[in-house]
């Protein structure tokens, strides 16, 4: 075990003996191993060893963290006892003893990283460098990196909780420069899961993920510059599902409802999309890259609907906020690593399936853009102002998909953008990304079929159509 | 202070036949502190240590990354040294450095006011700016309030005798308002970073924070067109700070810069001069040695809108022929602090010579609508319509896209209202001939 349980349970009941009436204890060890290829040679390598204890005590809406690489018992007491010192409190809450911890059975790695030489990862990454170099002559440059987790936790509490958790990932991130006449424009790709190697020894086609990065940034590179104006945007699925992380998950997560500072604050059981609309906020899918068998608070992952058919009907709830909700926690509490308290943070979030084609989309369009893919965004929780970038565009003419525009960016509303989804595909996808919050960067997974809305503002550098 | 036996490991290194090592250890502790409605919300405190050791093997550098301390970690070190080496076919070998004649002494690193002053006293602080923000205006219906406190400590030292530490200290206050009328909600946020606990006035801050969310009630997208622009000191620091990575010379090397083979060219207007100075008092990232032991410098990147150096490290430096500029950060090059200096224009003659533009006090979404190969940019902006010289209605959710290049070109006029802002970039006020705005 990653601490000795005599050593947690001293540890949790020292942060209790002031009055606190909730301990937990957030145990981390680490490795990772990076590596970056560029222009066919590989540049840097690093390997990395993290651990720390990270302790969280809460009397009421009240709460202290600290954390320490520290594995001294000593000096994990002695964090604990100066956490203490916030609170005086006459009441006392004694901890309930701790049992064997729960350990995950799910979202299994069959080929440790760490079992992997890295000579290997480094054939890995050539095969993608070799297919995007030769997909065409304008490729000037083409990064490729490999990179591979390895996070075992323990996480125990004074109501008895007490859990392991083992989360393996690995991604490959490449991206291809195009390059003429001083003109650069990128495409990448960067697909990864919550498995070993066998993700990209045996499922993933490498050659086929390069040759697309490539293929988008020589699109990007012939593209005209994206005109600007409010215009109907079709989204493709995937990444695309990016415009609902930011634009309506993040005010869905009770770090920002907690304290009344998101748009859909109070509006549980009310419409606040349009019909066709159902959003997932899923925690339980197998090996899904934002899935884990336990949250950072150690309760159990879960699939939460937060929209069905355009009605709320949960918010995603950590511990803490729900005492400030009245809401019971939904196993949505994630961190980094020990250096973070936990908070409410989305998993696997996804708009699901609608009755619409792809086609039918693209042909009930006289005018507008199709973002085939997307670049990442950031939202302002309080307000439900948005943004994102189309890193591949195109603009649709009279029903058809019709010359590809770069530089674009959608600028919107949260709560406004769910009421004008007019049309949703059948070919919901998922794709991987990092999301960034108060409780440092995870990773989640975002993810939509393609759909419709009716009217967004598009930015470009070209002017108005 | 966690110490490892550096002896023992650089020993060890030399017997498995690693030429040279050097370690990078920083110690970090940090206090955290917000509230909310009147009330302490959180409290968060914390020391660690990460040490970073770097190794040739070969005529290449492997490195690791430890935050285990214990003899008992030196085989997994040296042994990950060697692997990561082993694979390593870069061109150009690895350097550690034996260092410098001279470094700056820097002063105002370190401030033992702000480490002697009670936390209580800070806590006190925090509601202090809680309540002024309440109180500013009954339109603010939310206020969450926040204090942190850093204190690093940095040691640099390898097998080829050179040993560097430096000690700096830096709080930060903020504060963001949510303020609601009938028909409109907004947000503001500001903060105030200085290791002096005299600069951390909550008072003015509160009042800005406010005014600055009121002030933007009813805010509203403008029709579609060019635009003059003028950039708040925070709009184009956060614009800037999306492009700071384009003057690393291994991005120039590798084809990833947009500004390869436009050295002693002209890319900016004449009033536009970017330094980087990493001597800047009360700035937390200032250093007198970068994390290779080489002594920084202060220099001009552009000068008067001519592209005068790239950023260097020891490696990329040597490829050009170039002494290293002093910007090895991390395992890659960067600056410390940059700086647009302040022209002659002050800012309300500025906005006086505007006829047909928009005052841009806040930029969105520049982590990935900027791109920093190509230079594109197209960004959520927000602020207010400025007619003939007069700061009219407030505006929001527009984009302003352009190409850094190009804006840079475009510098018309350099005000004197010099700000540090969030991503440790200290700019003017500038204005900007035409840009393309994209609105309704």
């Amino acid at each position: 075990m990653l601490l000795k349980k005599v050593l947690i349970e001293k540890t949790i009941a020292t942060g209790l003996q002031t009055g606190a009436d909730f301990a937990e204890v957030f145990i981390e060890d680490t490795t990772t191993e990076n590596i970056q290829l560029i222009g066919g040679r590989v540049e840097k390598a690093n390997s990395q060893k993290i651990f720390g204890v990270g302790i969280r005590l809460a009397l009421g809406l009240q709460s202290v963290y600290g954390y320490t690489n520290s594995k001294n018992p000593e000096e994990i007491l002695k964090l604990a006892s100066d956490l203490s010192k916030s609170f005086s409190n006459d009441k006392r809450t004694a901890a309930i003893p701790l049992g064997e911890p729960d350990v995950g059975s799910h979202h299994k790695a069959r080929i440790n990283p760490r079992t992997v030489s890295r000579s290997r990862k480094v054939e890995l990454m050539r095969s993608a460098y070799a297919a995007a170099k030769e997909y065409d002559p304008v490729i000037v440059q083409v990064a490729v990196n490999l990179g591979d987790v390895v996070q075992n936790v323990l996480v125990a509490n004074s109501e008895g909780r007490f859990a392991a958790d083992e989360r393996v990932r690995v991604r490959i991130y490449v991206n291809a420069i195009a390059g003429k006449d001083g003109v650069m424009q990128t495409g990448g790709e960067g697909p990864g899961a919550a498995k070993g190697y066998e993700y990209f020894f045996d499922e993933l086609d490498i050659a086929e993920i390069a040759r697309d990065a490539a293929r988008a940034a020589k699109t990007m590179l012939f593209a005209d510059e994206c005109p600007s104006g409010v215009m109907p945007v079709i989204i493709n699925n995937e990444f695309g599902g990016v415009i609902f992380h930011e634009a309506c998950g993040h005010s869905l997560e009770a770090t920002s409802v907690a304290k009344n500072a998101s748009v859909f604050c109070g509006k549980l059981g009310q419409q606040i999309a349009s019909p066709i609309v159902t959003a997932i906020d899923d925690g339980t899918i197998e090996n899904g890259w934002g899935s884990a068998n336990f949250d950072d608070e150690g309760y159990p992952q879960k699939r939460r609907v937060l929209i069905d058919k355009g009605i709320l009907k949960t918010y995603m709830v950590d511990k803490l906020n729900g005492r400030r909700m009245n809401h019971a926690p939904t196993g949505s509490s994630r961190r980094e690593s020990y250096k973070y308290a936990p908070t409410s943070r989305m998993s696997n979030t996804f708009i699901a399936n609608g009755t619409s084609t792809f086609d039918e989309i693209i042909a009930a369009t006289e005018y507008g853009l199709f973002a085939a893919k997307m670049g990442g965004g950031s939202v302002n929780p309080g307000n439900g102002d948005f943004n994102f970038a189309v890193s591949e565009g195109y603009l649709v003419r009279n029903g058809k998909i019709a010359e590809p525009v770069r530089g674009a960016s959608l600028v919107g509303n949260g709560a406004k953008i769910l009421w004008n989804i007019d049309m949703i595909a059948n070919n919901l996808e998922r794709a991987r990304g990092m999301c960034g919050s108060s409780s440092g960067s995870i990773p989640a997974d975002v993810g939509q079929p393609t759909l419709r809305v009716s009217q967004i503002t598009v930015g470009g550098k070209k002017g108005a159509k | 202070m966690i110490m490892m036996n550096l002896e023992l490991l650089f020993k060890t290194a030399k017997a498995r036949g690693i030429s040279d090592v050097q370690v990078f250890l920083s110690d970090r502790s940090e206090l955290s502190i917000e509230v909310f409605d009147g009330e302490l919300d959180k409290y968060e405190i914390s020391a660690s240590s990460s040490m970073t050791i770097r190794g040739v093997y070969n005529g290449k550098m492997g490195t690791f990354v430890t935050e285990v301390f214990d003899d008992e970690i030196l085989p997994q070190i040296v042994d990950s040294i060697i692997g990561s080496a082993k694979i390593i076919d870069a061109l150009e070998d690895a350097i550690i450095y034996a260092g410098d004649k001279e470094y700056a002494k820097l002063e105002g690193l370190f401030d033992e006011t702000l480490k002697n002053q009670d936390v209580a006293e800070k806590i006190q602080n925090v509601k202090k700016l809680d309540k002024a923000m309440h109180e500013a205006d009954p339109k603010v219906t939310t206020v969450e309030t926040m204090y942190s406190e850093t204190t690093r400590r940095i040691l640099l030292q390898n097998t080829k005798g050179l040993r560097l530490e430096n000690v700096v200290n830096s709080a930060m206050i903020g504060g963001s308002a949510i303020v609601k009328d009938e028909h409109d909600q907004r947000t503001a946020f500001d903060l105030i970073i200085s290791n002096d606990p005299k600069d951390l006035d909550v008072g003015p801050l509160a009042d800005k924070i406010v005014r600055d969310a009121v002030s933007a009630l009813g805010a509203k997208p403008i029709p579609t067109g060019a635009y003059e622009i003028v950039f708040k000191p925070e709009a184009l620091q956060t614009l800037l700070s999306a492009f700071q990575g384009v003057f690393s010379a291994e991005a120039v090397h590798k084809n990833m810069s947009l500004l390869k083979g436009k050295l002693g060219t002209v890319i900016g207007s004449p009033l536009f001069t970017l330094v980087d100075d990493p001597f800047m008092k009360k700035s937390s990232r200032s250093r007198s040695f970068d994390d290779e032991g080489v002594a920084t410098k202060y220099k001009a990147l552009i000068d008067k809108g001519e592209l005068k150096t790239y950023l260097y490290n020891l490696v990329t430096a040597k490829k050009d022929g170039v002494v290293s500029t002093g910007n090895g950060f991390g395992g890659s090059i960067g600056p410390v602090n940059l700086k647009v200096l302040p022209g002659e224009t002050r800012y309300e003659d500025m906005l006086a010579s505007v006829r047909n533009g928009i005052l841009v006090k806040d930029v969105q979404g520049a982590h990935a609508g900027a791109n920093p190969v190509s230079g594109d940019f197209s960004l959520q902006a927000s602020g207010f319509v400025v007619k003939d010289g007069v700061i009219g209605a407030p505006v929001a959710l527009i984009t302003v896209a352009g190409n850094i290049i190009q804006m840079m070109k475009d510098v018309v006029a350099v005000a004197d209202d010099l700000k540090t802002g969030y991503f440790g970039i200290t700019s003017p006020s500038v204005k900007i001939k035409s840009m393309a705005v994209s609105g309704i």
